[in-house]
């Protein structure tokens, strides 16, 4: 087992440009890229597959610089996007590619082959054709061939986006469970903040060819660096204001919508901040209540019943807020419908501080 | 075949249309042939019918089976050397951008847009004795007297491998431009070098190309008549200038009929013998659900 880092790696090809990148992926992590099309995860996936040359840094594999080594000579597998299966061959046949190349007995690839096909659970599909296979069995087969020998890191390029919405979910918790037991490394990169929130142990945000913040799900989640990031991993309201130190440790926030307290981190802010609130952090009130701290008054334009949770959409006199209720916290209250005139309300301690960027 | 002309009447017409031209143009001509075979050539030159196997008794004799196993053994080498240089012709091609390969078909078939017999005759002008390489390496002092390409058994290997390589490098040109790339970086990834990648994904997977193109310039091959006549002189026989000669100098249709007949069946046979081989490897699981 052995840590995965990337020092300064960078690569450049048209108008794109992968800045310097230094990560450090710890052994038998699962570690996720997340950003949108074209923010450069594929690209730093390539160059760990050694699909792409990096024109400036280094990858190193332990002890060991592997950035100028062919794919076939890295202990690093990819689960292809599409899979890339070989058609012309079986189920069992696919999975013993790599140990076929290493020239192994035939006893022993069959034991290693059989052991990683009724871990992933096709050993029934051994002798199935790959044009045969269903979705969620393609994924599972070249997860197969890609751990059968054991590989120090696998790469997973958005193995679930071919795969039908409603079998994703189950789909990701059996990888996981898998990922668990095998122990390898895995890099998992993907567009779907759910999948990454899901699955990994860390994960790093990145967007136009940059890594904007690095860290555990929750750490990501509740204090993100960035409103990029803070956006991209779940929804979120602003609310632009100035930041202002009334008593000595006492912070507000004053926009157009009225002064907000907040509580201030160690960072360092400029004066113009954005206050961010996620969804379900915030709270609805029939009537105005004095012991709460931040008030806003709005009226429901909108509203989604979604089993668990119900999505909102309340219109303030000039924002337009998405707040998301637990269905218990929803049944303590009289039902409220559209165009009934709300209170909204949080925790002064939820409420994300940001430097404010640039105007949209 | 009861089974086809059943079925004919669920038929569209353009299927009719193509239907007539597979009759009139192929199975007759093939049927008359095989008839005549069995008959007798008279005395003046026609075709008496009586029945006789004579026609096929000679055909297996010893002189024709030489001629049969020489004309194999251009044709195969022929078709070897084509796949040799067709395929990274048609490996370039299925990678290049849009507008190289647009370009590199062109150049391709654009000889094609020239009459066949100039351009056998083109061949002359450069492989004879007189021609432009000969001249050439003689001037250079190179060589005293001409090299013999013309009239010899190399000059009908070079106009055939020549004449049909582009027939050979279309089907494996298209084969090779649906085959997945990422087959080819999933090889690698699991270990393969740049020779296992090629013999153990890239070449199974375009071995249907592989085989339908060399099948396309082989077939042909074994029929030519043109290329072996004119490059290759008097005394370099191939089996399709002995049927025309059967045909038309000695006068002998019946003979020239079985000799045809020899060779259409061989080929047909071959034909199907891979074609029944090719389903028995895919399989019944072939026609498995998806």
């Amino acid at each position: 087992m052995y840590e995965l880092r990337c020092e300064s790696l960078e690569k450049s090809f048209g108008s794109f440009a992968l800045q310097p990148l230094d990560l450090a992926i710890q052994p038998g992590e699962f570690f996720s890229l997340l950003g949108p099309s074209g923010c450069g995860k594929t690209t730093v996936l390539r160059l760990l597959g050694g699909f792409e040359q990096p024109t400036g840094g280094r990858i190193m594999l332990g002890d060991r610089d592997i950035t100028r080594l062919q794919p076939h000579k890295r202990n690093i597998h990819t689960v292809f996007q599409r899979y890339a299966l070989f058609p012309h061959l079986s189920v069992f046949e696919n999975v013993a590619f790599s140990l076929r190349l290493k020239g192994l007995a035939k006893t022993e690839i069959q034991r290693r082959v059989d052991e990683i096909m009724n871990l992933t659970e096709i050993g029934t599909l051994a002798d199935r054709r790959i044009h045969q296979l269903s979705g969620g069995q393609s994924q599972r087969v070249a997860l197969a061939r890609a751990l059968v020998d054991q590989p120090a890191v696998l790469l997973l390029d958005e193995p679930f986006s071919a795969l039908d919405p409603s079998l994703r979910v189950r789909v990701r918790e059996e990888m996981r469970t898998i990922c668990k037991k095998v122990g390898a490394t895995f890099i998992l990169v993907t567009h779907d903040q759910e999948e990454a929130l899901q699955l990994s142990d860390r994960l790093a945000v990145m967007k136009d060819g940059r890594c904007l913040q690095v860290g555990t799900p929750k750490a990501i989640y509740e204090d993100p660096s960035d409103a990029f990031v803070a956006s991209f991993i779940g929804p979120v309201n602003e609310i632009r204001g100035e930041l202002a130190e009334n008593k000595p440790g006492e912070w507000t926030v004053s926009s157009a919508m009225g002064t907000f307290k907040v509580r201030k981190n160690g960072i360092a802010l400029p004066r113009n901040v954005s206050m961010l609130l996620r969804p379900e952090k915030m709270r609805l009130l029939r009537q105005r209540s004095n012991t709460q701290e931040n008030l806003l008054e709005g009226e429901i334009q909108d509203l989604t019943y979604l089993g668990s949770r119900t999505e909102y959409t309340i219109k303030t006199h000039d924002n337009v807020f998405k707040v998301s209720e637990a269905e218990l916290e929803r049944q303590k209250k009289r039902l409220l419908n559209r165009r009934d005139r709300v209170f909204l309300t949080w925790k002064t301690e939820d409420a994300i501080l940001l430097p404010q960027s640039a105007p949209k | 075949m009861k089974k086809l002309v059943l079925r004919l009447r669920d038929w569209p017409p353009s299927a009719w249309i193509f239907f007539a031209w597979l009759v009139t143009l192929s199975v007759l001509p093939f049927l008359i042939i095989l008839a005549m075979s069995f008959a007798v050539r008279s005395e003046s030159g026609l075709i008496s019918w009586t029945f006789t196997l004579a026609n096929y008794e000679r055909a297996f004799h010893l002189v024709y089976l030489k001629v049969l196993a020489k004309t194999i053994f251009l044709s195969l080498g022929a078709t070897i050397t084509c796949l040799l240089v067709g395929f990274p012709v048609a490996y370039y091609l299925a990678r290049a951008t849009p507008e190289k390969r647009q370009m590199g078909l062109m150049l391709l078939f654009i000889p094609f847009w020239t009459n066949f017999i100039l351009r056998i005759y083109g061949i002359v002008s450069i492989f004879g004795n007189h021609g432009l390489l000969n001249q050439t390496i003689m001037r250079l002092g190179l060589t005293d007297s001409p090299i013999e390409i013309l009239y010899t058994r190399f000059g009908i290997y070079l106009g055939l491998v020549y004449n049909y390589l582009p027939f050979l490098v279309v089907p494996i040109f298209s084969a090779l431009e649906k085959f997945d790339l990422s087959l080819r970086e999933a090889a690698m990834d699991l270990g393969a070098n740049r020779w296992q990648t090629f013999t153990r994904v890239l070449l199974p997977n375009v071995r249907e190309g592989i085989a339908i193109g060399s099948l396309f310039v082989f077939i042909p091959m074994m029929g030519e008549y043109v290329i072996p006549d004119i490059l290759g002189g008097a005394k370099e026989v191939f089996l399709g200038r002995v049927m025309v000669e059967q045909f038309f100098t000695m006068q002998d249709w019946p003979f020239g009929s079985a000799l045809a007949s020899v060779l259409s069946m061989g080929l047909m046979i071959a034909v199907w013998v891979r074609m029944r081989f090719e389903q028995r490897k895919a399989g019944p699981t072939s026609h498995g659900l998806r």
